[in-house]
């Protein structure tokens, strides 16, 4: 005789929200990071950083670190994100 | 009472668990089949409907339900009276102080240590004493199961997916003790956090494994508790330097040097405040002398202040062995401290044959 067990699993589709469309180009953009703070990223973005601006031509950088490593980043620095052409997110262990 | 999840369907008992754990559903243990009568015995236990809406878990949004916990503390071997504690747990965890996606998917790989204090210690037969923090009893391991099986199957908080623990530590599967209420003079920890002594309470914490101490080799508080500051100063420097809710758990032999000497719970913390710092150019002795960078003579004390001190009357009645369980992320991450199946701030709690009727 079969046994009925029930799915364990959320079930729920977590929300997804909607990419900005593609760049055809990152020369004269503002290109935003966003770091975990933690010590591998400074080197990681300083390198990140030297690739857009010599070989991509990206105009500028801003430069922002989350408050809790462990965290979302703070409203204060997700506010900023429309003002940018770009983001990227990155973390060092 | 309708639940909602889907429902599988297998030939015997070898077939569940070769279907959960081909679906990453368990921890690699057995599960305890979820049937739907016994996942409806713990929401009727509990008095709470299958969509009653535990919390969302803040990160990604993802909703917690009653049912989805129930499914999940029963594949863990909980009975209908356990699940209580589970469902006041994950509340717990949901409080914005806990950080619960930074706790459970960091590199750190703490695991949620529960400490289990009031009547409820007594209704589930907990054990507080022989193997406190092991295999002590029925109640406690299961219970700690639940939190693990919850987070792998509604969070997703699996290895390699959100989990990112480096290496983790054997809490993960089930790190959960009850406070010995019985045979100390000191405050519970609930009572503490101003719980009455007859209100059943959880604490979560993010926490390191435990690090044993010994020192059966006096019987003054100071030497007693200098064991327990020295534990934590070796961690400030082997680990984290920065300072958090650390759990201290203190066994009988222990407990009855301190308590003969007439200290409380707050002398000890006081005494643990003061003497658990360390200088950061102690750093430089255990192979991390690249990030003291000119700060060496900086004090860092392990408790922003004695009440961070979580300390837990627990162990077998014989030697001298206590634990120091150190916080996961310092000042980021807090202890958190609910009445289970009850509301202290909300007016008398409804009488449950009204409800039924």
């Amino acid at each position: 005789m079969p046994i009925h067990v029930l799915d364990p699993s959320n079930e729920t589709s977590p929300p997804i929200g909607e990419l900005a469309p593609r760049l055809n180009s990152l020369a004269g953009k503002t290109v935003g990071f966003i770091s975990n703070g933690k010590e591998g990223s400074k080197g990681f973005f300083r390198h990140v950083e030297r690739i857009l601006r010599e070989d991509y031509g990206v105009a500028n950088i801003e430069m922002r670190v989350k408050s809790n490593f462990s965290a979302p980043a703070d409203p204060h620095i997700a506010a900023e994100i429309p003002q940018w052409d770009a983001v990227i997110t990155g973390l060092g262990d | 009472m309708q639940l909602s999840s889907t429902i599988h369907e297998a030939d015997d008992f070898d077939a569940i668990q070769e279907l959960y754990h081909s679906h990453g559903w368990t921890d690699g243990l057995p599960i305890v089949p979820p049937t739907p009568e016994a996942v409806m015995a713990c929401l009727e236990w509990s008095m709470l409907a299958p969509d009653h809406l535990i919390g969302v878990e803040p990160v990604r949004e993802r909703p917690i339900t009653a049912e989805k916990l129930a499914t999940n503390a029963v594949m863990a071997g909980c009975l209908p009276m356990h699940f209580p504690v589970v469902v006041a747990a994950i509340t717990a965890m949901l409080q914005p102080e806990f950080l619960i996606h930074g706790a459970t998917a960091s590199t750190g790989g703490c695991a949620v240590l529960l400490i289990l204090n009031g009547p409820i210690r007594l209704e589930l037969n907990t054990n507080s004493t022989f193997n406190a923090l092991g295999s002590s009893d029925r109640a406690t391991m299961v219970i700690g199961r639940a939190l693990r099986l919850i987070l792998i199957n509604v969070l997703d908080v699996r290895p390699g997916e959100i989990d990112r623990s480096t290496i983790g530590h054997p809490g993960k599967i089930s790190y959960c003790v009850a406070e010995d209420e019985e045979d100390s003079d000191w405050l519970s920890l609930a009572e503490q956090h101003d719980i009455p002594k007859d209100i059943s309470a959880v604490t979560v914490l993010a926490a390191g494994a435990p690090r044993q101490i010994m020192n059966e080799w006096t019987t003054k508080p100071e030497e007693i508790l200098e064991t327990f500051a020295a534990e934590i100063r070796d961690n400030m420097r082997n680990y984290s330097i920065w300072p958090g809710n650390y759990a201290i758990v203190v066994p009988k032999q222990l407990r009855e040097h301190l308590q003969a000497a007439k200290w409380s719970k707050q002398d000890i913390a006081e005494f643990i405040f003061k003497r658990a710092r360390i200088h950061r150019r102690e750093w430089a002795d255990v192979g991390k002398g690249s990030v003291v960078r000119g700060r060496g003579d900086t004090e860092y004390a392990a408790l922003e202040s004695p009440d961070q001190l979580l300390i837990v009357a627990a162990g077998g009645p014989a030697g001298g062995f206590g634990a120091v369980i150190p916080p996961w992320l310092g000042p980021k991450s807090h202890a958190v401290t609910l009445p289970i199946g009850a509301c202290l701030d909300c007016g008398p709690p409804l009488n449950r044959e009204k409800i039924e009727n």
